[in-house]
C-alpha cells in the first residue's frame, strides 16, 4: 500500500474521533446527574458558594455551544481538559492507563493466536478426528460464553477455590519493579527483574484468558475453514505429488494462504478487545481505561469520559488500519 | 513476513516459560521487624492531595502520609496531634499551639507557615494554581487563618462554630516550600509529616508506603507513641468482595474493610482472621416526598413507620450488624435524645392509622434507590405488602436519581447520609432545613428551620443539647422519614494484626499496628 | 370495465400468493428435512424450543413467586447440598429468592429482549440498507459513514445515556442494544442489493415500469431473506450476552427483575458462600445462546451457505 494511501487514512480517521469527541460530550452533558454534587456526596459541609465555584471552574454555568467552544479549543491545543474527580490532566491519566489496557490486549491475543492458529490447522489437517470434533466443540462454546460469566468462573475456580492465581491488579507487590514504559511485561525485560516478569505473567493469566477465549474460537473456526478450502487447491495437492513432507505442505504452502481471510478476522478481534476490555477489567480490577472510564461515567468525570472514549475510538480505526496494511503484504494483489 | 511472524510465536513462548519459571518462587522471608502490612480498600482512589477531594477512602491513605493538627481516636473523640493545644478565646477565635521538632519527610521542619499555608489552600477562592479546593465547606464559617507567634496559629470565624474541632481531623497539613516547588503534581507525589513517606504507586494500582523514621509520633493521647513499627505500608485496590475476602483468608493482605454483613459468618469461621466490628456513622433512611400524596398526611408517614419491621430488617439483611434508630440522630451522636423510642413494628396501628388517612385499601408505592441498598429495600417492600401497600422498588444510577428527587418527582427514596462529626448539624441541616442540599422528602418546617439555625451557632454545649432534643421531638413526631438504622463497620485483619481497631469514621490508620 | 380488471387483477393476486404460500409450504417440509439430517441445528431447534416452552409457560411451572423475599431462608444451597431444602431446587440468594423459580422466569426476558431487538434492527437495518444499496449516492455516503462511527463507538456509552434519560428498564435496553445492532444487518442488506441489482430478474422488473419500491422489497427482498434471516437468528445469541452484559454491570434490568446478566452480578458479592448464584445463572444464559446458535448455524448451512464465510 502507498503511503499516500495510509496517511489519507489517516487523515479520515482523525475527524471520525473528533466527531465522537463531540458526541460523548453532548450525551455526557445531556445525561442527568450534577458532577459537582455527586462529588460532594451524600454528607454534610457543602457550601453554597463551593459548589458555585466549582461549577464556575468546571463552566458547567455557561450555555452548551460555549462549553463545547472550549472544548473543541482545547482540543485543538491537544489539550484533553483536567478530570473532575482526579484533579489532574486526563492525558496523564490516559497514559498512566493505557499501558495496562495494552498489555492485557496483547496478552489475550497472544493466548489466542498461540492456541487458535494450530488448533485450526490440526482441526483442518485431521479434518473430522476426535481432536477436531473436541476442539470445535470447545470453539462453540467459546462463542457463546459471556465474557464475565467466564471470568467470574475462572475467578472462582482458580483463585477462591485453589488459591493459584491472582485475581486483582498486573504485578505483586513484593517484586518491586522499575516502571520505564509501563509495560510491565517490558520493563521488566529491560530492567532484568525476571520474578517481576514471572509475577506479570502470572497475573496477566486469568484476564488474558478471559478476554481472548472467544477470539480464539473465532479465529479456530475461521483459521479451519479456510484450511480445509487451500488444502483442496491443486497447488496443495500437487506438492503432495512432488514428495514434499507433509509438514512443509502444511506450513509452507496452504497456511500461508489460510492466513489471508484469518488475518482479516483477526483485526476485527483486536478492535473488539479493545472495547470489550470494560467488562474484563471491571471483574479482575485491572487499572486500565476500561475500568476507568465505567468508573467516571458513574461520577459524571466529563473530561475523563471524553477523552477515553476518543482514545478507544481511535485505536479502533487504527488496528483496523494496521489490518489493511498487513492484508495488502500478505497479499499484494488487494488494494485498499 | 511468515518467518519473522514464527519468530515472534518462539520468542513469546521463550518468555512465557522464563517467566512461568520464575512465577513459582516465593520471596525470602522477612526478618520480624522488616515486615510488611498490606490493605485491601474496597475502591481505588481519587488523589493523593489532601485538598483536592471528598473521598473517605481517598482520606484513610492521605491520612497514613499526611498528619493533622487534631485527630481522632477511634471511638470519636478528637485529640491533639501535630497541635499542642488549644485554646477558644471567645466564639469567632480559637488558637492553636504547634508542636516543635515536626519533620517533614524531605527532612525540613514543619512550621506556623506551613499550617497556615495549608489551610489558605483549603479556604482561599482559587488558592490551588487558581482553582477552588472541594474541601473548603469541611471548613465552614473559617475565614481567615492568622500567624501569632512562633507556634500559634489563630482561626477566625465569621460566626460562631461549635463543631470546629470536630471538622479538623479531615484537612491534613502540607509543606509549603515543596507544595510551591512541585504544584499540582503533589497529587501523585505526596510529602507530608505523617508516620509513613510515600514511595511508589498511583492511585489507580497500589501505594506503597515506607516507614518515616523521624517521625514525631503521633499524639500523645494514643500511645504508644513513636515511629510506626511496620516497616512498609502498601494498600491494595480490590473492587470485588469475593477477592478481597479470599486475599484475606489466603494471607495476602492483612486488613481488609466494607465486609457484607452476609460475609461475616464464613470469616469467622476461619481461625486466622478476626472479625472486628464498629458503629458506623452513615445514617440510613427511608425518605417520604412530604408534598405529594399520600405522604403529605402524616398519619400515612407514621403508619409506613409501624409497618416496617426494622429489627428484623436489621437482623435478617444485615445479619444483626447494625442499630435501629429512634428518631432521626446516630444513637452514639452528640445530642441524642435517649427518651426518644423507635416507632417498633405494629401492623395493627399502622393500618389504623393508613384507615384514618382514608388510606385503608393501601395504594401504589415506588421506592426509590441505588444497587447497593436494595436488599433493605426489597424486605421492607414486602412488609408493606402486608398492610396493603403494593410498592415496587427501581435502582437508579445516583446521578440520575438524585436530580429528580430533588425536583420533587419521586414518592418515596431509600439513601443514606454521611454523619462523622457525630454532630446533629451535618445531618439535619442538609437533609431537613427548607430546601437544603440533601431534603428529598421537602420538609419544610419555619419552627425546625428557627432551631437549627440557633443550633448551629450556639457554643453553650447544654443549650445546643436542648434545641437539638426539641428539634427531634419535631420530626419525630412529624415523621419526614421512616427512621431506619445504622449499619455497623465491618472489618476483619489476620489474627496476627496487633493494635488495630475499625474507626467509627471508617479510615485505616496503620501508625501503630503491628504484625505478631 | 375498470371494475371488471380490478376483479382479475385481484384475483390473479390471490392465486399468486396462495401459490406462494404453497412454495413456503413445500420449502418448510423440506427445511425440516434438511434440518434433520444436521444433528447440532436439529438438537438446537429442540433445546430452543424447549425453552420457548419455559418462557411461554413460565407462571404455571414456577415453584416459586420469583421476586418472594424468604428472608428466613436466604442463601440456602441447592437442594442436594448438605444444608439445602427440596422446595429450593438451585439453592436461594442473599433475599431467599428461588434461583430455580427467577432462571425460569428469565427465560422470557432473554428471549424477548433478543427476538426484539434483532426484529427492530432486522427493520432498521434493511429499510436502510436496501434503500441505501438501491440508490447509492449521497444517501448511501452518509448512512455507511454513519455506519462506520457507530461501529467504532463504545456502545456501553450508549446504554448508559439511555438508562439515564428513560430510567432504567426494559424498553431502554432494547433501545440501546439496537441503536448499533442494526449496522450489521445494514451491511449485509446493502452488498446484497448491490450484487442483486444487476441481476437479470431485477433489469426485467425494471423494464416491466415496476416502481422502484415494489422492485426492492417485492422483487429483491424475497431472494435476500434466507441470509437475513440466518444472519438474524445467529444475532439473537449475540443480543442475549449483550443484555446480560449490560445487565451484569448493573446498567441493564435491574435486581429483582429475574434477568439472567443481574443474576451473575449479584452472585458476585457471593463467590465464597453461595457459588451456585451466580454459577446457575451463568450457565442458563451460556445454554441458551448456545442452542440458538447450533440452530442458526444449521440454518446457515442449509438455508445460505455463501454465508459461512462471514464468521
Amino acid at each position: 500500500m502507498q503511503a499516500a494511501k495510509i496517511a489519507e487514512r489517516i487523515l479520515i480517521a482523525i475527524p471520525v474521533v473528533i466527531g465522537i469527541g463531540i458526541i460523548i460530550f453532548l450525551i455526557m452533558r445531556l445525561t442527568p446527574g450534577d458532577p459537582v454534587d455527586i462529588m460532594m456526596g451524600q454528607a454534610g459541609h457543602v457550601s453554597a458558594r463551593e459548589i458555585e465555584l466549582l461549577t464556575e471552574q468546571w463552566h458547567l454555568n455557561e450555555p452548551l455551544h460555549i462549553q463545547l467552544g472550549y472544548f473543541l479549543r482545547d482540543l485543538a491545543r491537544g489539550d484533553l481538559g483536567t478530570s473532575f474527580t482526579k484533579g489532574r490532566p486526563v492525558w496523564d491519566l490516559i497514559k498512566g492507563a493505557l499501558p495496562a489496557t495494552l498489555e492485557l490486549a496483547l496478552g489475550a491475543a497472544i493466548f489466542a493466536l498461540l492456541l487458535a492458529i494450530p488448533i485450526g490447522v490440526i482441526s483442518a489437517v485431521k479434518q473430522n478426528s476426535f481432536i477436531d470434533r473436541a476442539s470445535m466443540t470447545v470453539a462453540f462454546f467459546g462463542i457463546c460464553m459471556p465474557v464475565f460469566y467466564l471470568g467470574i468462573i475462572l475467578m472462582l475456580v482458580f483463585s477462591v477455590k485453589m488459591g493459584v492465581l491472582p485475581t486483582y491488579g498486573r504485578i505483586s507487590y513484593e517484586v518491586m519493579l522499575h516502571k520505564v514504559t509501563g509495560f510491565y511485561m517490558l520493563d521488566s525485560i529491560i530492567t532484568g527483574n525476571w520474578a517481576a516478569l514471572g509475577s506479570t505473567l502470572k497475573h496477566l493469566i486469568l484476564p488474558s484468558i478471559t478476554l481472548g477465549f472467544p477470539m480464539a474460537a473465532i479465529v479456530a473456526r475461521v483459521m479451519r475453514s479456510s484450511m480445509l478450502e487451500v488444502l483442496r487447491n491443486d497447488y496443495v495437492v500437487m506438492a503432495r505429488a512432488k514428495g514434499l513432507r507433509e509438514f512443509s505442505v502444511i506450513v509452507k504452502h496452504a497456511m500461508r494462504n489460510a492466513m489471508i481471510p484469518t488475518v482479516t478476522v483477526i483485526g476485527l478481534e483486536i478492535g473488539m478487545l479493545l472495547g470489550g476490555n470494560m467488562i474484563v477489567e471491571t471483574v479482575f480490577s485491572w487499572p486500565g481505561l476500561g475500568r476507568l472510564v465505567v468508573n467516571s461515567i458513574f461520577v459524571r468525570d466529563y473530561p475523563l469520559v471524553q477523552g477515553v472514549v476518543m482514545v478507544y475510538a481511535f485505536t479502533f480505526v487504527a488496528a483496523n488500519l494496521v489490518v489493511d496494511i498487513l492484508y495488502t503484504y500478505i497479499n499484494p494483489k488487494i488494494s485498499i | 513476513m511468515k518467518k519473522r511472524a514464527w519468530y515472534f510465536a518462539v520468542l513469546a513462548l521463550a518468555v512465557l516459560m522464563i517467566g512461568s519459571l520464575f512465577a513459582g518462587c516465593q520471596p525470602a522471608e522477612k526478618e520480624a521487624e522488616d515486615y510488611t502490612i498490606i490493605v485491601g480498600l474496597s475502591q481505588t482512589i481519587m488523589t493523593l492531595d489532601p485538598a483536592n477531594h471528598r473521598d473517605r477512602v481517598t482520606e484513610t491513605v492521605i491520612r497514613n502520609i499526611y498528619d493533622g493538627l487534631v485527630t481522632r481516636k477511634p471511638d470519636g473523640t478528637v485529640v491533639p496531634e501535630i497541635a499542642e493545644s488549644w485554646t477558644n478565646p471567645d466564639p469567632l477565635t480559637w488558637e492553636f499551639k504547634i508542636r516543635s521538632g515536626i519533620k517533614f519527610h524531605n527532612g525540613s521542619d514543619l512550621t506556623v507557615e506551613d499550617v497556615k499555608f495549608t489551610f489558605d489552600r483549603v479556604i482561599q477562592e482559587g488558592a490551588m494554581e487558581g482553582e477552588t479546593s472541594p474541601r473548603k465547606g469541611l471548613m465552614g464559617p473559617v475565614t481567615e487563618v492568622e500567624i501569632v507567634g512562633d507556634d500559634t496559629i489563630r482561626f477566625v470565624l465569621k460566626k460562631p462554630w461549635p463543631i470546629l474541632l470536630a471538622m479538623l481531623p479531615h484537612q491534613q497539613i502540607v509543606s509549603k516550600a515543596y507544595v510551591e516547588e512541585v504544584g499540582s503534581d503533589i497529587a501523585t507525589k505526596p510529602m507530608g509529616c505523617g508516620p509513613f513517606k510515600f514511595v511508589e504507586g498511583s492511585i489507580d494500582e497500589r501505594i506503597v508506603l515506607e516507614r518515616f523514621d523521624d517521625y514525631y509520633g503521633g499524639s500523645p493521647e494514643i500511645p504508644p507513641v513513636g515511629p510506626a513499627p511496620a516497616k512498609r505500608v502498601i494498600f491494595e485496590f480490590m473492587p470485588e468482595v469475593s477477592t478481597r475476602i479470599a486475599a484475606l483468608q489466603g494471607g495476602d493482605v492483612h486488613i481488609i474493610h466494607n465486609i457484607p454483613p452476609d460475609m461475616v459468618s464464613t470469616l469467622e469461621a476461619d481461625p486466622n482472621v478476626i472479625v472486628k466490628t464498629v458503629e458506623g456513622t452513615r445514617m440510613h433512611m427511608f425518605e417520604m416526598n412530604v408534598t405529594k400524596p399520600p405522604f403529605d398526611d402524616v398519619r400515612v408517614r407514621q403508619a409506613v413507620n409501624y409497618a416496617i419491621d426494622m429489627d428484623a430488617i436489621v437482623k435478617n439483611v444485615l445479619s444483626g450488624y447494625g442499630t435501629v434508630v429512634a428518631g432521626p440522630l446516630l444513637p452514639h451522636g452528640f445530642a441524642r435524645d435517649p427518651d426518644l423510642k423507635p416507632y417498633g413494628y405494629d401492623p395493627a396501628k399502622a393500618k389504623k392509622l393508613l384507615e384514618e388517612a382514608g388510606y385503608a385499601d393501601g395504594f401504589e408505592l415506588v421506592i426509590d434507590t441505588t444497587d447497593e441498598l436494595k436488599d433493605v429495600v426489597y424486605a421492607a417492600a414486602s412488609m408493606l405488602a402486608d398492610v396493603g401497600i403494593e410498592a415496587t422498588v427501581r435502582t437508579w444510577d445516583w446521578g440520575v436519581l438524585k436530580e429528580q428527587l430533588l425536583a420533587g418527582e419521586r414518592m418515596m427514596c431509600f439513601g443514606n447520609w454521611g454523619n462523622s462529626t457525630l454532630d446533629p448539624s451535618d445531618l439535619l441541616v442538609p437533609k431537613l432545613r427548607s430546601n437544603d442540599r440533601g431534603n428529598y422528602s421537602h420538609y419544610s418546617n419555619p419552627e425546625l428551620d428557627a432551631l437549627l439555625d440557633a443550633a448551629e451557632v450556639e457554643t453553650d454545649r447544654e443549650v445546643r443539647k436542648t434545641l437539638y432534643y426539641q428539634a427531634q421531638a419535631i420530626i419525630y413526631e412529624d415523621a419526614p422519614w421512616v427512621f431506619s438504622y445504622v449499619g455497623r463497620e465491618i472489618e476483619a485483619c489476620r489474627s496476627n494484626v496487633e493494635n488495630w481497631q475499625p474507626s467509627t469514621d471508617s479510615r485505616i490508620n496503620l501508625h501503630r499496628v503491628k504484625l505478631k | 370495465m375498470s371494475q371488471v380488471q380490478v376483479s382479475t387483477d385481484k384475483t390473479v393476486l390471490r392465486e399468486y400468493y396462495l401459490l406462494r404460500l404453497r412454495l413456503a409450504g413445500i420449502n418448510f417440509l423440506q427445511f425440516i428435512n434438511k434440518l434433520r439430517r444436521h444433528p447440532a441445528g436439529m438438537t438446537g431447534l429442540i433445546v430452543l424450543l424447549f425453552f420457548v416452552f419455559i418462557a411461554v409457560a413460565d407462571p404455571l411451572i414456577v415453584p416459586h413467586n420469583p421476586k418472594e423475599v424468604h428472608l428466613e431462608d436466604k442463601l440456602l444451597p441447592p437442594a442436594w447440598m448438605e444444608g439445602g431444602k427440596s422446595e429450593y431446587l438451585l439453592g436461594t440468594d442473599q433475599l431467599g429468592m428461588d434461583l430455580f423459580s427467577r432462571i425460569i422466569a428469565g427465560t422470557r426476558i432473554s428471549l424477548l429482549i433478543g427476538v426484539l431487538t434483532v426484529g427492530i434492527s432486522i427493520m432498521i437495518g434493511t429499510t436502510l440498507g436496501m434503500l441505501s444499496g438501491y440508490y447509492r449516492g449521497t444517501l448511501d455516503n452518509i448512512l455507511a459513514r454513519f455506519a462506520d462511527l457507530l461501529l467504532s463507538f463504545p456502545w456501553l456509552i450508549f446504554a448508559i445515556f439511555t438508562m439515564a434519560v428513560i430510567g432504567p428498564g426494559f424498553g431502554n435496553l432494547v433501545f440501546a442494544l439496537t441503536f448499533k445492532g442494526w449496522v450489521g444487518f445494514f451491511r449485509l442488506v446493502r452488498g446484497e442489493v448491490l450484487s442483486e441489482k444487476t441481476k437479470e430478474y431485477v433489469e426485467a422488473a425494471r423494464a416491466l415500469g415496476q416502481s422502484h419500491f415494489k422492485i426492492m422489497f417485492q422483487e429483491i427482498l424475497p431472494n435476500i431473506m434466507n441470509s437475513i434471516i440466518v444472519l438474524g437468528t445467529l444475532r439473537i445469541g449475540f443480543m442475549i450476552i449483550m443484555e446480560a452484559s449490560l445487565s451484569f454491570l448493573g446498567l441493564g434490568i435491574q435486581y429483582p427483575e429475574p434477568a439472567w446478566g443481574s443474576m451473575v452480578n449479584v452472585g458476585r458479592n457471593y463467590l465464597l458462600n453461595a457459588w451456585w448464584i451466580s454459577t446457575f445463572s451463568g450457565l442458563a444464559i451460556l445454554l441458551l445462546v448456545l442452542a440458538i446458535n447450533m440452530f442458526g448455524e444449521g440454518l446457515r448451512d442449509i438455508l445460505d451457505p455463501r454465508l459461512r464465510r462471514i464468521e
